[in-house]
């Protein structure tokens, strides 16, 4: 699993990679929850706080953009950031699975108003791996 | 796709066009309002590729359009302006974006700058203590499903009846502060969930509450019309729809990129997702849309009444009110009328990082500015300038009403922390009068002048391209971000 944040003028632009489908989701969770604070995700286990996901897309894509913003909006719900993915079940229109995080006491580092679709293309690369850039609307 | 500037034309002075032709799938030309300068800037970034993407919506008409103040957004440029024939052109989402109804309004004073020099540094830890900021930081209200109902339907006149403002202000904030279209039951519940304590909160990113001072001004008549004078002290406030917002557009994204299949329609990005404006799905999204609209606008009136109780509790309960100048809406879309191939005729109006800049006789504008024309409210980057400017008719005819909303971005947020040392920038200001209450030292290196585009150059392409008159020039003493 690989995480890497590209240059944007005015956003966040990830890029990740994942040996497997289940693999770039949990690189997709894990990559926001450390752009909602610094860090927050390397450290901050166990994470006790835990949330069913169900959701179907037309693609993998949409799939893992709708995931991610479904897991966003619980984390300002809940505020509380979510690192971590149990995957029950995911193919590439639908995903079963329970999110793990942990509340906040100090409130976020950087509001992520939205994952974007923009750029979004979950592909296999040359290496056979799952890879995707994600814009992130700061 | 590369765009290079040979395929570029100049139109006339601060106006580019890449012709229709330039690729297939465009329907309309796009078109750059800027400065040669400007323009080279612009074509730094991918800007201009998503002004070429914006020109294959369906039922677009004249052009797409950029501002000069225009950098690279995702799907739209931010900066942009798209019409769509009314009733069945496109509506979406991503033209507005998730920050919906993210504007800016701008309150007077009766103080001038000299007499209260003094008071500055406790006015910026005052309006730090009264203006929420920042993420995660809940407001004063929190809202009942009724009330939240309530605030969806009526924006700036919620907060009006329940005492978090004055009843002057709605003549003073494009569209009275309230889009009738609104229908609060097209707002999902997690959208409301995540407005309920937000009202009063700035957030953070570029968003903030600035004291700044009139430096200059142009046009003495108009001025006097918007009751600015030299050396007056004003308040600038820069903020949109909050979670609540940004949540109702994640929904109908989502919403209408399923069904836009079943509308015979394809766009280059998923961003520009769209469908047929009387559609079910573009209505129910555009009376969504309304709703956010109006929590927007009933945020920033409750900010006022926040910025206000910090005013009294400076200068003393005696000192004159805070005045409401304008409230203008940069991310937004409008059913307006304009000159469409000869003919006037009705358009869906997407402005996304653009502001409505109409000229004089407009009859939406309160009694005193109607010979003056709609005041348009430019904020700068911290520590630069800011600027009122008044539409004209001009604009109508190049722009569908419209100019730019900002400076515009030019460098990344992680550049400019790279090249920014935030401790030593915020002592730098304060050695230049302006005095930075921030929530981290993060949000200053991002929100840094060395960011931003010269403002005064945007601002001198708009106003020498004739879509609206310089009035005057601001420059901040205070600045109170997230």
């Amino acid at each position: 699993m690989k995480i890497r944040y590209l240059p944007h003028t005015a956003d966040i632009r990830m890029k990740i990679e994942g040996s497997s489908l289940e693999d770039l989701f949990t690189a997709g969770i894990l990559g926001m929850g450390n752009i909602l604070k610094d860090g927050f995700c390397d450290k901050n286990g166990p994470f006790i706080l835990k949330l069913k996901i169900e959701l179907t897309a037309h693609d993998e894509t949409c799939l893992l953009i709708d995931f991610l913003s479904e897991v966003l909006s619980s984390s300002y719900a809940e505020k509380a950031i979510f690192c971590e993915v149990k995957i029950f079940e995911l193919t590439t229109r639908k995903i079963r699975a329970e999110i793990h995080g942990r509340q906040l006491a100090h409130g976020f580092d950087e509001e992520i108003k939205a994952v974007t679709y923009h750029e979004a293309d979950v592909h296999k690369n040359n290496n056979r791996d799952w890879e995707t850039l994600i814009i992130f609307d700061i | 796709m590369k765009i290079n500037k040979t395929d570029i034309h100049k139109i006339e002075d601060f106006l580019w066009e890449i012709p229709k032709a330039f690729r297939p799938n465009m329907r309309v030309p796009a078109r750059v309002l800027a400065s040669e300068a400007l323009l080279d800037a612009i074509m730094e970034d991918r800007s201009l590729v998503q002004l070429v993407n914006v020109a294959s919506l369906p039922g677009i008409k004249g052009a797409s359009l950029v501002m000069p103040d225009v950098h690279e957004g995702y799907g739209f440029p931010i900066g942009g302006v798209a019409a769509t024939l009314h009733p069945d052109g496109a509506i979406s989402p991503g033209g507005i974006g998730y920050d919906i109804n993210c504007g800016v309004r701008l309150l007077t004073s009766d103080q001038k700058i000299a007499d209260i020099k003094d008071k500055l540094e406790m006015l910026s830890k005052e309006l730090y203590a009264q203006v929420p900021s920042g993420m995660g930081k809940g407001g004063q209200i929190k809202l009942s499903t009724q009330e939240m109902d309530e605030v969806l339907l009526k924006g700036a006149e919620w907060a009006i009846e329940k005492g978090y403002g004055e009843k002057r202000d709605l003549a003073f904030i494009e569209s009275n502060g309230r889009l009738e279209n609104a229908d609060p039951s097209l707002v999902s519940d997690m959208a409301k969930k995540r407005g309920t304590d937000q009202l009063g909160t700035i957030g953070s990113g570029n968003h903030f509450v600035e004291v700044d001072y009139v430096a200059e001004i142009y046009e003495e008549t108009i001025a006097e019309a918007y009751g600015l004078s030299k050396g007056q002290v004003v308040i600038l406030i820069h903020t949109g729809s909050r979670g609540l917002g940004h949540q109702v557009a994640t929904d109908y994204i989502r919403q209408i990129i399923s069904a836009m299949p079943n509308y015979g329609i394809v766009v280059p990005d998923r961003e520009l997702a769209c469908v047929p404006f009387n559609s079910k799905e573009g209505q129910n999204y555009f009376k969504a849309m309304c709703a956010a609209a109006n929590y927007a606008w009933c945020n920033r009136e409750v900010i006022s009444w926040e910025v206000r109780n910090a005013w009294r509790n400076i200068f003393g309960p005696t000192i004159e009110p805070l005045k409401l100048m304008y409230d203008v809406a940069h991310n937004i879309a409008k059913v307006e009328t304009h000159l469409v191939e000869g003919k006037q005729a009705e358009v869906i109006v997407h402005r996304k990082g653009a502001t409505r800049a109409f000229g004089p006789g407009f009859e939406e504008l309160p009694e005193s500015y109607k010979s003056v024309g709609q005041p348009v409210i430019i904020p700068g980057s911290m520590g630069t300038c800011s600027y009122v400017l008044a539409g004209t008719t001009r604009s109508k005819e190049l722009t569908f009403g419209s100019c730019c909303h900002g400076a515009g971005r030019r460098l990344s947020r992680t550049a400019a922390k790279k090249q920014v040392n935030a401790p030593v920038l915020k002592e730098y200001l304060k050695e230049k009068g302006i005095f930075v209450e921030a929530g981290s030292f993060k949000g200053i290196a991002e929100e840094a002048p060395i960011a931003y585009k010269d403002v005064n150059m945007v601002v001198e392409t708009v106003s020498n391209s004739g879509i609206a008159r310089k009035v005057a020039k601001l420059r901040p003493v205070v600045v109170v971000k997230g």
